[in-house]
């Protein structure tokens, strides 16, 4: 055998390496623009908004918007966390034994039910605005109280509540109620002490995906909120509505989807990893 | 601690009947097991035991209380279901604790105790782990010191083993049996395997189709058995249809003559069996004896054959032998004589232990399997 055959066939795979590699990293730079122009087509309109809160007059630079935000914008800033408040509270007492007797319990025309809970999720926001005005008005003259907002709030709401409560209570196996019923729990206490823990992860999806459609939510506000009480999201509407869009509004926005971020943030911060670890989902 | 009564318990679920008129006595401390194929109603019962679910009729006692409609909370049981069951978000040492602090025991109560019980299923200092840290033999141990924390006057198990690997449910089974015996508990057992049965088990009950077969121990349900059910789910089996065609002799020589397959058949005599009467013969493959020339005088019963088969399993073989027709399974040891019987192409089979169980009405034209498994 030639000396040379060996050094000739080294070169070979060691080019075919080579190439695979680079074909790799071209995959790898495509992918990665993907990511980045999706961000930037997402974020832009955000980002835009930004700027413009931060404009002064004469397209000065200022931080007095924010200022602003706080003095003028602190009341309507404060009804928004107490009717979020209010109507999560409302949503969880409602979704947990809902939730329960949905996933747990036969009953004829469960999937009906279950479709009409979920119905505000399919329709449109001045609908249950017009439906709520005719029913407070006619019925529960609530339109004069808070409590006919956090009503109507939790009834637009309340399907995302429910929703990943079902979901978590499906996916958690009866043994563990089984087990214990038999170690002497009460109902109650296997609720509290088995079940409630297990589904966290869910009870804490609702209660983000609640915030958030809460907090922001404008359109059913307009139709039944009562004279005086004018949430955040309502008072931008409002503004550009009236007197077009100002710098200050901007910083309001600005304000709400920081919120409404760190809502998020904060959900995966508490819940995606210490709550999470040890229990059956990971 | 307790002794448990079973009394025409039934289930219905829908038009499917689960469980039909059981019939069961548990002495105090005795380890029974519940044995069958799934869907036989051994789950059913013992969740009805438990209280997990609710008979349709049919009584169950405690001791001298009715516990029929219990909740499970209020009957003091201990059950080990088919997986740990342990609480994911609790540690092992909360997990065993959780029976007692449901109770409201207080803590300096608990600690002790759960000490105890980790000790007792050997796995002291495990109390700070979670149970997904552990295997899964180590999170059933667990589960089984959960349920006795708790000093429970029955211990209810649900095939606890079949999620294991076999040399696991091998050790875990005495491990078991040397718990309830330790601790005097009655325990009630539920499983479809069978040498888990025999090697624990007191008792075994062997259901089916929701009505307990036989009732009785390893022997008797292996040697008497007393439908063609339990002779063909326990063990292995040959079966064969026939009919009883005479008497001879009396007291302990009396036999019944039965013609089966082709073969005449001379069986230890069965009183309740009249002549006309159609049966079904079952012999025993480790029964079936490869016979020497000259060996015949030995046995009752030779039939001759030839050989089919041979499937060696290391310390036995199993020979497939056709003997008029029909294929017998004969076990021998699978040493040496193995190659020469190979060799031979015929065998003679002889053979004196003969089980006859009577035949249901109408099986004579349909004549019953023989499974070999």
């Amino acid at each position: 055998m030639p000396p040379s055959a060996p050094a000739a066939a080294v070169p070979a795979p060691g080019g075919a390496a080579s190439r695979r590699l680079s074909s790799r990293r071209i995959a790898d730079l495509v992918s990665h623009a993907y990511i980045w122009l999706c961000l930037l087509v997402f974020v832009m309109p955000f980002s835009a908004l930004l700027v413009y809160s931060f404009t002064g007059p004469g397209g000065t630079y200022a931080i007095e918007n924010f200022q602003y935000v706080l003095g003028s914008f602190g009341e309507n800033l404060w009804w928004s966390f107490r009717i979020a408040g209010l109507t999560l509270f409302l949503d969880l007492v409602i979704a947990l034994p809902a939730a329960y007797a949905i996933v747990r319990y036969p009953f004829p025309g469960k999937r009906l039910l279950f479709s009409a809970i979920t119905l505000p999720l399919y329709v449109p926001g001045a609908v249950i605005g017009i439906s709520l005005v005719l029913t407070y008005n006619f019925t529960y003259h609530l339109t004069t109280s808070i409590w006919g907002l956090v009503l109507a709030m939790t009834v637009g709401s309340f399907p995302l509540m429910l929703t990943p409560i079902v979901v978590a209570l499906k996916d958690l196996p009866l043994v563990f109620e089984e087990a214990a019923e038999c170690l002497g729990a009460t109902r109650w206490q296997t609720f509290r002490r088995i079940v409630f823990p297990l589904i966290g992860p869910g009870v804490s999806a609702g209660l983000m995906l609640s915030f958030i459609i809460v907090f922001n939510e404008y359109l059913v506000t307009l139709f039944v909120h009562p004279t005086g009480i004018t949430t955040a999201p309502l008072r931008v509407f409002n503004l550009i509505r009236t007197a077009g869009l100002a710098p200050t509004t901007a910083a309001l926005a600005v304000t709400m989807q920081l919120i409404s971020f760190a809502a998020v943030l904060l959900f995966f911060k508490i819940f995606g990893t210490r709550y999470l670890r040890g229990t059956y989902l990971i | 601690m307790s002794t448990v009564r079973l009394a025409a318990l039934t289930k219905h679920f829908g038009p499917t009947v689960a469980v039909q008129e059981f019939d069961l006595d548990v002495a105090d401390g005795e380890f029974v097991t519940l044995l069958g194929p799934s869907g036989c109603g051994k789950t059913t019962t013992l969740r009805m035991l438990a209280g997990l679910i609710e008979p349709t009729s049919g009584r169950i006692w405690f001791d001298a209380e009715d516990v029929t409609y219990l909740p499970p909370r209020a009957r003091n049981i201990g059950f080990v279901f088919q997986t740990p069951a342990l609480f994911p978000h609790l540690s092992v040492a909360d997990n065993i604790a959780f029976g007692l602090s449901v109770k409201g025991k207080k803590k300096d109560v608990v600690g002790p105790r759960v000490e105890e019980m980790l000790a007792l299923v050997g796995l002291p200092g495990y109390g700070a782990r979670l149970p997904a840290q552990m295997s899964g033999g180590q999170q059933q141990r667990v589960a089984l010191a959960r349920v006795l924390a708790t000093d429970p006057r029955v211990l209810l198990f649900d095939e606890p083993l079949s999620a294991l690997d076999r040399n696991l449910r091998d050790t875990l089974k005495y491990s078991i049996l040397d718990l309830q015996r330790r601790t005097g508990k009655t325990a009630i057992y539920v499983t479809h395997d069978q040498s888990e049965a025999f090697a624990i088990s007191d008792r075994i009950v062997v259901m089916n189709g929701g009505k307990a077969e036989q009732i009785g121990t390893q022997t008797d349900i292996y040697l008497q058995p007393r439908t063609q059910f339990v002779a063909e789910f326990i063990g292995a089996n040959n079966g064969l249809p026939g009919t009883v065609t005479g008497r001879e002799g009396s007291g302990d020589d009396a036999r019944t003559i039965v013609a089966a397959a082709g073969l005449t058949l001379r069986c230890r005599s069965r009183a309740e069996l009249a002549v006309g009467d159609d049966v079904v013969v079952y012999l025993r493959p480790e029964n079936l004896v490869v016979l020497n020339d000259g060996e015949d005088g030995r046995f009752e019963n030779v039939v001759e054959g030839k050989i089919e088969r041979v499937i060696f399993e290391g310390p036995t073989a199993q020979l497939r032998v056709d003997v008029g027709g029909r294929e017998l399974r004969a076990d021998v040891s699978g040493g040496r004589r193995l190659t020469l019987i190979e060799g031979r192409g015929k065998v003679r089979l002889g053979f004196d232990d003969v089980t006859l169980i009577r035949a249901p009405r109408g099986a004579a034209q349909a004549p019953a399997p023989a499974p070999l498994s």
